[in-house]
């Protein structure tokens, strides 16, 4: 369970994200789309306790991020646009030390099948350096889920994947839905969203602009197109502009 | 080169360093940057440029001076010729030019000819040695010995500087040409080679020959020594293979500006001969051009990241065993290990010790006085350097960790747990290096004057402290990084330099010190008033061992204050907003 309430985030003079509230219930995938510069990665980063919120509250299974960081983290896992990985460290030991960090026993029982599933278990002696893009994002996976977490965010998870990592990808987050996680997908990949997210999130110019299912979205700003795809929806919905 | 595509280049480069000085302004209004700038300014100015304003244009050198000076613009000549001649013969790559990667995106595939290209980046480098020669004429006013002003030295210095850049270019298009008609490295090395042997070693053994050899007269003195030297110079064939890097060298040593005003144009000349002969070399540079921006791009990216070893990465095998449960900052001290090569590994040290105690006793067992002595002096001299400038060095710790402070701090540990974590693999190694030396001094300390059991409970002593005191160094190293990320390499905004970035470094480095200072004061205080109140009670005998006490709890209080603000600031620490502009 993800709960955000009054969430607000400034730099300067300058507001990254105002007044945000909503929750993911478990099960349930929350799409987070909006234009360039709307706050969606600022959002996801104060979610994840990287960079602190000006105001607000942030609630990861349970556990108060502020009051309670080291719980809260305990239950999630953050991915980001571009993978964060150790220079000097191989697959095998990458795994190794997430396993320590997050108190996995027995890792290897996990890791193996986790990295057989992403299809770089023959690269486990990797470094970073010898892993394409695609790679690095899929270590970068393992390394996330090694721990079972309950919250998941991805900030666009796709870049870099090819077309069976992106199906791949896409069946991974709706099986840790089904198994009760609550996600929070960012991404500007509108298609993907339709397919994955059973909640939409619009933010503009860091303000929550819609949030609902696909069906209360489509209902708000489909004009009466009860078809109307993501895309039509959200070119409404934020006017068709940045600003 | 067309009209166009010329002003669009000249747009392009007159843009970019209009840029890098806007942003580099716009930093100053950040006050910490203010403040490095104005520390930068009063440096240099201190340093250099007031010793150049104050002294004004030197008067040449008079008397013994003078003569024994005479000859050092022949002696640079010959530098600069073996310079060149090594060139040829150490193995380079194919041609390429210095495009930056952004460059290579735009300008590569633009509809732009070769030979602007190349008078594009040949202009650029040119124009960054304007940069680097104002520079080495400030570093090097000390050593001016003729009547030209600053302005004129740094143009005699762009000169020689903008010839070797270009000398160096031709040469590796020269052997890109060879290259591609199937002359191999080893076939070019042995070539090369020989034409040193050509050019060098047979005009040298000419003059050697026709010479007489150095009589004591010629040794008498430094005057006596340079004639000695002058007439070598003039002899046989060198002042003919001097003749060209001579008239490259020339203006940097006129006597005034007259002289200068002559010296320069045969420099110009061929300044300008070198400039043709790149441009007019038709070989391929774009291949290499593009390995070589990629290979400095990594490069940049490593020393960015605190980083600098900047060889291919090799895969690293665990220091030790990594089981899955344990405190968190076990794998940090793991992880930085891996990190920190092959060599620092317990098994490593333990086998280091092994060596140190079997080879001082061995020397001790034969007897061996300059041995001992030798390696006694060797190691007292790398205690305080590991001491004192390793902490400094050692930064596998927060600060080459800081490009992933968002990834750390995803993780379930609290601030304070990654910052201990990250400092344990510095102390580590710091610590076993300043063990292995003071084990080496302990064995062949001076047997004579102080007692064995002195000397081992003295090193016992400074072997417990050394932990607490690498440590407290790292917690100001680390406890800077955080208070100003941008100050420190391994998160550099740009990896630029500038006055700011040089005043903000003095002022890390005193800041540094004083913090030191700071945090040893309490420490040595409080063990100076143990000492000396135990011993008027008891004795010394027992105050020592309680003062040293006093020293440890003082300073491992310091240092858990210190990794627990740390952890605090890495809690609220955002890197992104740290470097916003």
């Amino acid at each position: 369970m993800i709960e955000v309430t009054g969430l607000s985030k400034v730099f300067g003079a300058f507001t990254a994200v105002r007044d945000l509230s909503f929750a993911v219930r478990p099960g349930e995938v929350l799409g987070l789309v909006g234009p360039n510069g709307a706050g969606k990665t600022t959002t996801l980063r104060a979610i994840a306790g990287i960079i602190p919120p000006t105001t607000g509250q942030v609630r990861l299974a349970g556990h108060d991020l502020l009051t309670d960081p080291v719980q809260a983290k305990r239950a999630l896992a953050f991915f980001t646009d571009e993978p964060r990985l150790f220079d000097y460290l191989t697959v095998r030991q990458h795994l190794n030390f997430v396993a320590r960090l997050y108190a996995v026993t027995d890792h290897e029982k996990i890791a193996t099948p986790l990295l057989e599933e992403l299809e770089i278990a023959d690269r486990v002696e990797s470094l970073p350096a010898e892993l394409s893009r695609g790679m690095k994002q899929k270590l970068a996976i393992a390394c996330g889920l090694l721990h079972s977490p309950q919250v998941l965010m991805f900030d666009e998870p796709l870049t870099g994947l090819d077309p069976l990592g992106i199906r791949r990808m896409k069946d991974s987050i709706l099986k840790r839905a089904k198994a009760g996680a609550s996600i929070i997908l960012s991404s500007h990949l509108l298609h993907l969203l339709e397919e994955v997210c059973s909640h939409v999130l619009i933010l503009k110019r860091g303000e929550k602009i819609a949030d609902g299912t696909l069906a209360e979205i489509r209902a708000r700003f489909g004009n009466g197109d009860a078809n109307a795809n993501l895309e039509e929806v959200f070119i409404r919905a934020t006017g068709g502009s940045e600003r | 080169m067309s009209h166009t595509i010329a002003s669009t280049l000249l747009y392009l480069r007159l843009t970019t360093i209009k840029g890098w000085f806007t942003s580099r302004l716009r930093r100053l209004k950040q006050p910490k940057y203010l403040v490095g700038a104005v520390i930068g300014f009063v440096y240099i100015y201190s340093f250099f440029i007031r010793n150049l304003t104050q002294n004004g244009p030197r008067r040449p050198g008079t008397g013994t001076v003078a003569e024994a000076l005479s000859f050092v613009p022949d002696i640079v000549a010959a530098l600069l010729l073996l310079m060149i001649a090594l060139n040829w013969i150490v193995p380079r790559g194919r041609a390429g030019l210095s495009f930056s990667e952004a460059e290579i995106s735009f300008l590569f595939p633009a509809p732009i000819k070769r030979t602007t290209l190349i008078h594009y980046r040949l202009i650029g480098t040119l124009t960054t040695l304007v940069l680097t020669s104002l520079f080495l004429t400030l570093a090097s006013g000390g050593w001016a010995v003729s009547g030209m002003s600053a302005w004129l030295r740094a143009v005699a210095w762009w000169v020689v500087l903008g010839t070797v850049s270009l000398h160096f270019t031709a040469t590796s298009f020269v052997v890109t040409r060879l290259l591609d008609r199937g002359v191999t490295s080893l076939a070019r090395g042995a070539l090369g080679i020989a034409i040193l042997v050509l050019a060098i070693g047979v005009p040298l053994v000419w003059t050697l020959m026709s010479l007489p050899a150095p009589t004591q007269e010629d040794l008498a003195g430094l005057p006596a020594l340079a004639r000695y030297f002058e007439t070598a110079l003039h002899s046989g064939p060198l002042p003919w293979l001097l003749a060209v890097p001579k008239l490259v060298v020339a203006p940097m040593f006129a006597a005034d500006a007259r002289a200068f005003a002559l010296a320069l144009w045969p420099a110009l000349l061929v300044l300008a001969a070198h400039y043709a002969w790149v441009l007019f070399s038709a070989v391929s540079f774009e291949e290499a051009s593009i390995a070589r921006a990629e290979k400095r791009a990594t490069k940049l990216a490593a020393f960015r990241a605190g980083n600098l070893r900047t060889t291919a990465l090799k895969k690293l095998r665990d220091p030790f065993t990594l089981r899955d449960s344990g405190r968190p900052e076990t794998a940090f001290l793991w992880k930085n290990l891996v990190a920190m090569g092959r060599l620092f590994t317990p098994r490593s040290a333990l086998v280091a010790a092994a060596v140190v105690a079997v080879g001082c006793s061995w020397l001790v067992g034969a007897d061996l006085r300059g041995g001992q002595a030798f390696v006694a002096v060797a190691a007292t001299v790398v205690l305080p350097i590991v001491l004192f400038l390793g902490p400094m060095f050692a930064r596998q710790d927060l600060r080459s960790d800081l490009k992933n402070s968002d990834i750390l701090k995803t993780y379930p540990l609290d601030g304070a747990t990654i910052v201990l974590g990250e400092m344990l693999a510095p102390i580590a190694v710091l610590s076993v290096m300043t063990w292995l030396a003071l084990l080496a001094v302990t064995l062949l300390g001076p047997g004579e004057q102080i007692p064995a059991y002195v000397r081992i409970l003295g090193a016992l002593a400074v072997g417990v402290c050394t932990p607490f005191f690498c440590a407290l160094q790292l917690v100001i190293h680390n406890g800077i990084a955080l208070t100003f990320p941008a100050w420190v390499q391994s998160v550099s905004n740009h990896g630029e330099h500038g006055l700011d970035v040089m005043g903000q470094r003095l002022l890390f480095f005193a800041g540094m010190i004083l913090l030191l200072a700071l945090g040893l004061l309490p420490a040595a205080l409080g063990a100076a008033l143990t000492f000396f109140a135990v011993s008027w009670l008891v004795g010394p005998i027992v105050a020592a061992p309680l003062a040293w006490l006093v020293v440890l709890t003082i300073l491992g209080v310091e240092i858990g204050a210190g990794v627990r603000w740390l952890g605090v600031r890495f809690a609220r620490f955002d890197l992104s907003s740290e470097l916003r502009p």
